[in-house]
C-alpha cells in the first residue's frame, strides 16, 4: 500500500485552496498542478485497487475516533471502482480544457481549475465516506462547485441553468438533511455500517419515509426522472468538459450513493422495484426527449439521463448480473458520453445556437473529431464490436434472467429511439453538404490526446471486453458483501 | 406551575419548525420572484436547522461540554444534531451566496427577476 | 485460421482507408488484396467442421463452418471477389472511396463472420457489424439521407432487438448461447417462448431478407446504395436473413405441434411479396428501383420455399438463393456500368446502348433470362423446382400467385432490357463507351455462370444436398434432388443440355438473321418525335415513348398499388414524433416547476409507501 484512501480528499482539497496563492508566484501552476495531483490520484488508485482485490477492504479512521463514532472512509472494490473512474475522468477533463476557451486566461483558468479540484473533491468523497453526514457535506460541496461551473461562461443562459440546478440542489439537500436526521433520531448513529448493522431495529414507517426522503434527495443529483430538470439546461450551458465531468464524475457519485443506500443500508423489499419503476420513467422520457432536442448538447445530456436510468433499471434487478451490467454501463458511459461532449463541443465550437443543423458536413471540415463523435454515438447505442454492446448484452442477460420479458421489450424499444436520434446526427455530419459558412475548430493538442484515449478505449473493451470484467465482477461481489462491509468497518482500527 | 402545559410547548417547537419550513417551501415553490424564491430557500434551511436542534435537546439539559463546573450527573444535550446545525447553516450560507450572484447575474442578463420570463431553456 | 481471415478483412479495411488517404491507387490495390487475400484463404484454407473458440466477457464464443454454411459463405466470397474488382473502377473519381471501401471490406467480414458463427452472441456481433456497413453504404452518396438510410436502420434495429431478446431469453431459459444447444433443447422451453422465440427470430430475419410487412426500406436502400455495393447487398446480405430462417424453420418450427401453421403463413406472406413487388417493379421507371423491387420479389420466392419446407421446396429456395445472387449481381453491375457511363439510370432518358456497350447487353441479357426463368438458364431450375414443390404439397393457390408473379416478372424483365439497350440511338448518347474490362469481366462471369449453373445443375446440388443434409432432411432415398421430375426423368449427369443446345440453336439462329436482315434498311427518327394530336408539348415534357411504358397495364394494377404500407408507417412515425414532443413539455424550462415535481414526487411516493415497502 502507497497511500490511503483519505489522500483522495485531502490532496485536492489542498490543491484547491492552494492554487490561487501559487498562482501567484507562477501563473501557470493553476493549470498544472491540479493535472499533476489528478495524475497522481489515478495512480494512487490503482493501486490501491489492486491493493483491495487482494487483501480485503480498506477501513481508514478520520480524527482517531474509531467507528461507529468517528469518520471513516471506506476503499473497497466497488467503491474503489468507482474512485478510479471518476479520478480518471477528472484527469481526461483536466487535460481537455488545459487551454479549452476562456481557459487561456489566468483568471478563468484559476476560478474553473478550483472548481473543478473541488468537484472532484466532492463527488470522490461521496464515494469513499462511511458516514451519512460526511457524505451530505460533500454532497454540497459537489452541488455548490457544480452550480458555479455551470454558471461558468457568462454571457450565455448559464445562470439561468446554475440558478435551476441550485433550486433543485437546495431542495436535494433539505431532503438528505431531514433522511438523515431521521435516522439519527431513530438509531442514534449516523456511521452507514452501523446504521446499516442497526436497521432491523428501525420502525418500518420511519424507514420507509427516510427512504424515501434519500431516493429524491440523491435522485435530484442522479438525474432521476421527475427530478432531473435541472440536468439537461446544466449540460447544454456549462462549459463542454464540465457537461463531461458531471456525466463522467458526479452522476456517478450520486448514482453511488443511492445504490449504498438501497443495497446497504436500507434492507427495504421494494426498494428494487421503485429503482425499477424510476429507471424505466428516467429512460422512456429522456430517450423520447432527446429525439426532439434542436440543440446537440442537449440531446446528449437526456441521453446521458437515459442511460442513468437504464443504470437504475439494471441496479433494481438486484441480482449479482444486475449490478455487474450496471457497472458497466456506468464505466462505458463514463468513457462514450465524455468522448461525445468533447468532440461535439468542437463539432458546433463557432456556432452560436449550437443547434444539431450546425455539424451539418462537418466530416469534410474536421473528420477526426467527426469520426470520434461517430465511434462514440455508435458505442452508445450498442452496436457491436464498440464497448456500449457489451454492457447492453449484459444488461439484457441480467434482466432474462429474472425473468423481466416486458422491460427487455421496452428497453429495446427505446433503444430503437436512441439509435434514430444519433444516427440523425451521425448522417448529418457525413453526409449532409454544409449549409452554415463556419469553419471547424481545429481541437488543441491536448483534446485530440483526450479524445483518442477514449476511443481506444472504447475500441479495447469493445473487442476485449474481459479487460475490464474482472474488476466489475470485484466490484458488484463486493456490495452484496454486506456483512463484509459491516464487519470490516466496524472492526476498524485507528492505524 | 402545571407541567403538561409545557409538555405541549414541547411539541409547539417541532411545530414551529415545521411550519417555518413550510413557509419557506411556499415561498420557494409559489413566488415569482427569483429573490423571493432564494429568501425562500434559507427559510425552509433555517426551519430544518431549527428542527435538527429541537431534535437532540433533552429536557434539562446542559451544553455538552465538560467544563470546570459540570458535576458529571447532570444530562447533556446531544451534541451532534448541533455539530450538524452548524456545519448546515455554514453550507446554506455557501449556497445561498452562490444564489444571490446568480439572481445578480440573471438580472444583468434578462433584466427582471421575474421566473416565468426566465425560461430561454426548455424542453 | 477463421479468426485469422476475419481480422484479415478487419484490419485491411482500416489499412485500405488508411492507405486511400496516402493516395487513391494505394487505396485500390489494398482493397483488392484486402478481398482477394482472405478470400482466397477461406477457399483453400477453411475446412468443414473447424472450430474456434473465442472467450469473451464469460461467454465463448464458437466459431466453425457447417456445410449449410459453406454454401451460403460461396456465395458471399465469390460475389465478394467479383465485385471488389468490379468496384475499383466504378468507385474512380468518385467521392468516398475510402468509406466505399470500408464498408464494403467489414460486409464482407460480417457475412462470413455469421456464416462461421455457431453462438448467437457472435452470431449478433457480425449481424450488428453487417448492418451499420451496410447502412453506411446506403446513404454513401448523401442522397435521401434521413428518410431512406433511417428507415433502413429502423427496421435493422427492431430486427436485431427482436433477435437479441430472443437469444438472452434462451440464454436464460437454456443455459446456452450455442446455436446447436437452443436448437437440440427447444422442447425445454416453455410453450410461451416456444411461441414468442422463433416469432422473434423470424422478425430479425425478415427484416433482412425483405418479408413483406417488413420490405419498405428495401427498394430505396438498394437503390441508394452505390450499384458496386447493392449487387452484394441484394445478392448476399440480404440472404443472411434466408440462412438465418433456413436455421429457425428447420431446427425450431419442425419442433412446435403449432409449425404448419407458421410454415404456411410465413409461406403466404412470400408468396405475397414476390406478387406484389413483381408489380411495383413493372411501375419503376428507373433501373436500380426495378431490380431492387425485382430483388424484394425474388426473396418472396426464395421465402415460400424455406417455408414450405419439404426437400424439394428446401433445394428449390437454396438454388434460388444462389441463382439470383449471380444473376442480380450480374444485374446490379450492369446497371452500375451504365450509371457510370451515362450519368443516368432512368429508361425515359437512355435508349439504344447496345451497340455502345455490346458487352453489358450480352451479361444483361443473360441474367434477365435466368431472372425470368426461361428454360436454359439457371432461374428455370430453381423456378421450376419451387412449383413442383408447392404442387406436392397442395399448395395450388400458392402456384397460382408465384406463376402469375413470375409471368408478370416477364414485364419488367422486358422493360429493363428494352429500357436500356434497345431503341434507337440518340446523339445524346454518342459518346457513351463500353465499360472498362475490370467492370464488364465480372458481370459477364456471372452471368455465364447462370448459364453454367442452368445447364449442369448437378453442380451446385452437390453442396445444398450437404447442407440440407446436415440441418436433418433425410436423403436416403437417393438424392434429394431425385424427387423432381425434371431430373429424375432424365438423370442427374446429363440434365438440361438437350433444351440448351434446342434453344442455343434458336437463338444463334436470331442473331444471324439480325446480323444479315435486321440492320438493312433501318432508318433513324428521333424516338421524340411522336405525333401529339394537335396538342402542342410543353418543352419540358419528356416524349420519349417509355414514359408510361406500360400504361394499360399499369391502370389495371393502379388499385392494388394505392395501398402502400409505407405510408402507414410513415403516418406510424408522425405520429410517434408528435407524441414525442408533447411528452418533452414535461421540461417546461421553468425551475419553480421542477421544484414542484420533486414535491409531488415526495408526496406520490409518501402515498403510496405502503404498496412499496410494506
Amino acid at each position: 500500500m502507497v497511500g490511503t484512501p483519505v489522500l483522495f480528499i485531502a490532496i485536492p482539497l489542498l490543491a484547491a485552496f492552494l492554487i490561487p496563492l501559487t498562482g501567484m508566484v507562477w501563473k501557470e501552476s493553476v493549470r498544472i498542478i491540479p493535472g499533476l495531483i489528478l495524475a497522481y490520484l489515478l495512480v494512487l488508485a490503482i493501486n490501491l485497487l489492486s491493493y483491495v482485490t487482494v487483501n480485503g477492504p480498506i477501513v481508514e479512521v478520520i480524527a482517531g475516533w474509531a467507528p461507529p463514532i468517528g469518520i471513516n472512509l471506506v476503499f473497497n472494490a466497488f467503491s474503489g471502482f468507482l474512485v478510479t473512474i471518476m479520478v480518471f475522468m477528472g484527469l481526461l477533463v483536466w487535460l481537455y480544457s488545459y487551454r479549452f476557451k476562456s481557459n487561456v486566461e489566468y483568471e478563468a483558468a484559476r476560478k474553473y481549475f478550483l472548481l473543478l479540484m473541488m468537484l472532484v473533491t466532492g463527488s470522490v468523497g461521496i464515494v469513499l465516506t462511511g458516514d451519512i453526514f460526511n457524505m451530505f457535506v460533500f454532497i454540497e460541496i459537489t452541488g455548490i462547485s457544480g452550480y458555479a461551473l455551470t454558471a461558468f461562461y457568462t454571457g450565455r443562459d448559464s445562470a439561468e441553468a446554475s440558478f435551476k440546478y441550485l433550486i433543485m440542489g437546495s431542495i436535494a439537500s433539505v431532503f438528505l438533511l431531514l433522511a438523515i436526521m431521521i435516522i439519527y433520531s431513530q438509531l442514534g448513529t449516523l456511521n452507514m455500517a452501523d446504521v446499516a448493522s442497526k436497521m432491523h431495529l428501525m420502525d418500518p414507517k420511519y424507514k420507509a419515509v427516510s427512504f424515501i426522503l434519500f431516493v429524491i434527495a440523491l435522485g435530484i443529483e442522479a438525474e432521476v426522472f421527475p427530478l432531473n430538470g435541472w440536468a439537461p439546461d446544466a449540460y447544454a450551458e456549462a462549459p463542454g468538459p464540465v457537461g463531461a465531468a458531471f456525466s463522467g464524475i458526479v452522476v456517478k457519485a450520486a448514482v453511488y450513493a443511492l445504490i449504498r443506500y438501497t443495497y446497504t443500508i436500507f434492507d427495504l423489499s421494494g426498494a428494487f422495484d421503485l429503482l425499477i419503476i424510476v429507471g424505466l420513467m428516467t429512460l422512456v422520457i429522456a430517450e423520447v426527449a432527446a429525439i426532439r432536442q434542436e440543440k446537440l448538447k442537449r440531446m446528449l445530456a437526456y441521453s446521458s439521463i437515459g442511460q442513468m436510468g437504464l443504470v437504475f433499471v439494471s441496479f433494481g434487478i438486484g441480482t449479482k448480473e444486475g449490478v455487474f451490467a450496471a457497472l458497466f454501463i456506468m464505466l462505458n458511459h463514463a468513457i462514450i458520453k465524455p468522448l461525445l461532449f468533447f468532440s461535439g463541443s468542437y463539432l458546433v465550437y463557432h456556432s452560436k445556437k449550437k443547434t444539431i443543423s450546425d455539424v451539418d458536413g462537418m466530416g469534410k471540415l474536421a473528420p477526426f473529431t467527426s469520426l470520434l463523435f461517430a465511434l462514440g454515438a455508435f458505442s452508445i447505442v450498442g452496436l457491436p464490436p464498440f464497448a456500449g454492446f457489451w454492457s447492453k448484452l449484459s444488461f439484457l442477460m441480467a434482466a432474462a434472467d429474472s425473468n423481466m420479458l416486458l422491460i427487455i421489450g421496452l428497453i429495446l424499444t427505446v433503444s430503437v429511439v436512441e439509435l434514430v436520434y444519433y444516427m440523425r446526427v451521425v448522417n448529418r455530419i457525413f453526409f449532409f453538404k454544409r449549409a452554415s459558412h463556419l469553419l471547424a475548430r481545429r481541437p488543441t493538442f491536448n483534446a485530440y490526446i483526450v479524445m483518442s484515449v477514449l476511443a481506444v478505449l472504447i475500441l479495447v473493451i469493445g473487442f476485449y471486453p474481459d479487460s475490464v470484467s474482472t474488476y466489475l465482477h470485484n466490484a458488484a461481489n463486493s456490495l452484496f458483501d454486506k456483512s463484509q462491509y459491516i464487519h470490516s468497518v466496524l472492526t476498524a482500527t485507528i492505524q | 406551575m402545571d407541567s403538561t402545559y409545557f409538555q405541549y410547548l414541547d411539541y409547539a417547537v417541532y411545530g414551529t419548525a415545521v411550519l417555518v419550513m413550510l413557509i419557506g417551501l411556499y415561498a420557494a415553490l409559489v413566488k415569482k420572484s427569483l429573490l423571493k424564491i432564494v429568501i425562500g430557500l434559507s427559510i425552509v434551511d433555517s426551519g430544518l436547522n431549527l428542527l435538527i436542534v429541537t431534535l437532540g435537546y433533552i429536557k434539562g439539559g446542559t451544553a455538552p461540554i465538560f467544563s470546570p463546573g459540570y458535576n458529571g450527573t447532570q444530562a447533556m444535550v446531544d451534541p451532534i444534531p448541533q455539530a450538524l446545525v452548524l456545519t448546515a447553516i455554514v453550507i446554506g450560507f455557501g449556497v445561498t451566496a452562490v444564489a444571490l450572484s446568480l439572481v445578480i447575474r440573471l438580472w444583468r442578463h434578462h433584466h427582471t427577476l421575474y421566473i416565468d420570463e426566465i425560461k430561454n431553456l426548455k424542453w | 485460421m477463421i479468426t485469422l481471415i476475419l481480422l484479415l478483412f478487419l484490419g485491411g479495411a482500416i489499412v485500405t482507408w488508411l492507405g486511400g488517404k496516402l493516395s487513391p491507387i494505394v487505396g485500390d490495390m489494398l482493397f483488392l488484396v484486402t478481398i482477394i487475400v482472405p478470400a482466397g484463404m477461406f477457399f483453400t484454407g477453411v475446412t468443414v467442421g473447424e472450430v474456434t473458440h473465442i472467450h469473451a466477457l464469460g461467454l465463448t464464443l464458437t466459431w466453425g463452418l457447417s456445410p449449410l454454411s459453406y454454401l451460403f459463405s460461396m456465395i458471399v466470397v465469390g460475389l465478394g471477389i467479383l465485385l471488389a474488382i468490379y468496384a475499383v473502377p466504378f468507385m474512380k473519381g468518385k467521392q468516398k472511396t475510402g468509406a466505399f471501401y470500408f464498408n464494403f471490406t467489414l460486409s464482407v467480414m460480417a457475412m462470413l463472420g455469421i456464416l462461421v458463427s455457431k453462438d448467437w452472441v457472435s452470431f449478433f456481433i457480425f449481424w450488428e457489424i453487417m448492418t451499420w456497413s451496410s447502412y453506411l453504404m446506403v446513404i454513401l452518396n448523401g442522397k435521401d439521407v434521413q428518410r431512406v438510410g433511417i428507415k433502413y436502420f429502423i427496421f435493422s434495429a427492431i430486427g436485431a432487438y427482436a433477435m437479441l431478446m430472443a437469444m438472452v431469453v434462451m440464454n436464460s431459459q437454456l443455459g446456452s448461447f450455442l446455436m446447436a444447444d437452443t436448437f437440440n433443447n427447444f422442447q425445454h422451453l416453455t410453450v410461451g417462448n416456444q411461441i414468442l422465440i422463433p416469432i422473434l427470430l423470424l422478425t430479425a430475419f425478415g427484416v433482412k431478407s425483405a418479408m413483406m410487412p417488413l420490405h419498405v426500406w428495401a427498394p430505396d436502400a438498394y437503390s441508394n446504395a452505390p450499384m458496386a455495393y447493392t449487387g452484394l447487398f441484394s445478392g448476399a446480405l440480404s440472404k443472411m436473413g434466408i440462412y438465418g430462417m433456413v436455421l429457425v424453420m428447420v431446427t425450431m418450427i419442425n419442433q412446435l405441434p403449432e409449425g404448419t401453421l407458421i410454415r404456411d403463413i410465413i409461406a403466404w406472406i412470400g408468396g405475397f411479396t414476390a406478387a406484389a413487388a413483381t408489380l411495383w417493379a413493372i411501375t419503376q421507371d428507373d433501373g436500380k428501383k426495378l431490380l431492387a423491387w425485382s430483388s424484394v420479389g425474388q426473396m418472396g420466392y426464395i421465402i415460400v420455399g424455406v417455408a414450405i419446407g419439404t426437400p424439394l421446396a428446401m433445394l428449390a429456395a437454396l438454388f434460388l438463393v444462389v441463382v439470383h445472387a449471380m444473376f442480380k449481381g450480374s444485374l446490379f453491375m450492369v446497371v452500375g456500368a451504365i450509371e457510370k457511363q451515362t450519368g443516368t439510370t432512368d429508361f425515359r432518358e437512355i435508349n439504344g446502348l447496345i451497340r455502345k456497350m455490346p458487352w453489358t447487353f450480352i451479361s444483361a441479357l443473360i441474367s434477365v433470362i435466368a431472372l425470368a426463368g426461361i428454360p436454359p438458364l439457371a432461374g428455370f431450375v430453381s423456378k421450376w423446382m419451387l412449383y413442383e414443390a408447392l404442387i406436392q404439397n397442395n399448395n395450388y393457390i400458392l402456384v397460382i400467385l408465384l406463376f402469375f408473379a413470375s409471368t408478370a416478372g416477364f414485364l419488367y424483365c422486358y422493360k429493363f432490357l428494352h429500357g436500356y439497350f434497345l431503341g434507337q440511338e440518340e446523339p445524346e448518347w454518342a459518346h457513351v463507351k463500353e465499360a472498362p474490362v475490370t467492370m464488364v469481366v465480372p458481370m459477364l462471369l456471372l452471368a455465364i455462370g447462370t448459364f453454367v449453373l442452368g445447364t449442369f445443375p448437378q453442380l451446385l446440388f452437390k453442396p445444398i444436398d450437404s447442407a440440407l443434409q446436415y440441418v436433418g432432411y433425410d436423403a436416403t432415398g437417393g438424392h434429394l434432388w431425385g424427387q423432381s421430375i425434371l431430373f429424375s426423368e432424365w438423370g442427374d449427369v446429363v440434365t438440361l443440355q438437350p433444351i440448351l443446345y434446342a434453344v442455343l440453336a434458336v437463338f444463334v439462329f436470331f442473331a444471324l438473321f439480325l446480323w444479315f436482315k435486321g440492320t438493312k434498311g433501318t432508318r433513324y427518327v428521333s424516338t421524340k418525335d411522336i405525333s401529339s394530336s394537335g396538342e402542342l408539348p410543353k418543352e419540358w415534357e419528356n416524349l420519349t415513348f417509355k414514359v408510361n411504358f406500360m400504361q394499360p397495364f399499369e391502370r389495371v394494377i393502379e388499385p392494388f398499388l394505392k395501398r402502400q404500407i409505407d405510408k402507414y408507417y410513415t403516418a406510424f412515425g408522425n405520429g410517434l414524433e408528435a407524441l414525442f414532443e408533447f411528452t418533452r413539455r414535461i421540461y417546461t424550462g421553468n425551475g419553480q416547476t421542477y421544484a414542484i415535481y420533486a414535491i409531488l414526487f415526495l408526496a406520490l411516493l409518501l402515498l403510496f409507501r405502503v404498496n412499496l415497502f410494506g
